[in-house]
């Protein structure tokens, strides 16, 4: 009787070790946050093509275009503070290699405020659009507009909750297994968000304003 | 993939961070941007290169920030995150490309000229 030939008894069989030497939970943990970072990036794939469809010159009908209300060195001072945001939260998980407390807070603070004047200039950018009339229900191509930027600038918002709460479970519990993996996915989290400003700023503000 | 269940710190995660490669990408990024900028700004091309000089600009800053930043490289402790990364990239083409294919198609062959109105481009 070969030994495939036996029949498995289910209060016998182990299914699984629960000391398995390579059960890694921030790795694991590391390349689930990443799915949902891919995930994240499909929503925002929708919004640009929601975008792209909606900014034929007939989507404005006979409203503002971008060419018009897009200041572009306006828009990169934004920029630059989320890169020098990114930048910071960098210096803080290379604080975190050597275990160093007060360099990751550092670093996680510069990130909050760097990232505070992204999302206050947005705000002040929406403000003054308002003002001018170029509002989201003006026509099609502008409520595409606001709903991709906006949908951008939630996400900062989220983020910055989020090192905040970061912030306060490293005083509290350390460099645990639970709070580094979480560094890491906010990590992941805060680099995305500069990858779709390149997108959102070469090809919704500059296209915008040139064309 | 064996790392212990000690000290979260050495985790290859965490290890992998290098200061030098934050840096490289938040300087590539930020002079493509500033180059995109001076470029739109100053109209120094004409409509078509802009758009593709913009579109390189806009096509390299990405390809840094995900390698020097993401990590997204083909070394073990990565390959799952660059596989992933490229199965998705089918996905945004689909999604963002044949989207915006099927509406300029769509337009061009359905929207009636209205007096008055802007017209397609």
């Amino acid at each position: 009787m070969h030994a495939q030939d036996k029949v498995v008894d289910p209060n016998e069989v182990v299914l699984w070790s629960d000391d398995y030497e390579g059960h890694d939970v921030i790795s694991t943990r590391t390349f689930g946050f990443w799915m949902y970072v891919l995930s994240d990036g499909m929503l925002f794939a929708t919004l640009f093509a929601a975008y792209g469809v909606l900014s034929y010159s007939h989507s404005y009908y006979t409203g503002p275009t971008p060419a018009q209300f897009v200041a572009p060195w306006y828009t990169f001072i934004q920029t630059m503070a989320l890169f020098l945001s990114v930048l910071a939260y960098g210096f803080a998980m290379t604080a975190l290699k050597s275990g160093s407390k007060a360099g990751v807070v550092n670093g996680i603070i510069a990130s909050i405020l760097l990232g505070g004047v992204f999302l206050g200039l947005n705000i002040h950018d929406v403000l003054r659009m308002i003002s001018i009339g170029v509002t989201p229900e003006t026509s099609g191509g502008l409520s595409a507009f606001y709903a991709l930027t906006q949908v951008h600038a939630a996400h900062i918002f989220i983020g910055l909750i989020w090192m905040l709460v970061m912030l306060y479970q490293i005083m509290r519990q350390g460099f645990t297994e639970d709070t580094v993996g979480r560094l890491i996915s906010l990590r992941m989290f805060w680099q995305f968000q500069a990858v779709m400003w390149v997108f959102i700023y070469i090809f919704v503000y500059l296209w915008g304003y040139m064309s | 993939m064996s790392h212990g269940h000690s000290d979260p710190i050495h985790h290859p995660e965490v290890q992998m961070a290098t200061n030098r490669n934050y840096i490289t990408g938040f300087v590539v990024s930020s002079l493509l941007m500033l180059a995109a900028t001076i470029l739109v700004d100053g109209h120094i091309l004409p409509s078509f290169g802009l758009l593709l000089a913009i579109i390189g600009c806009a096509g390299i800053a990405i390809i840094a920030q995900v390698y020097f930043l993401l990590h997204i490289d083909i070394s073990e402790h990565n390959i799952w995150n660059t596989v992933a990364l490229v199965m998705f990239i089918p996905l945004f083409i689909i999604t963002i490309g044949l989207t915006w294919w099927m509406f300029s198609q769509l337009y061009m062959r359905t929207m009636p000229m209205i007096p008055g109105m802007p017209g397609m481009h």
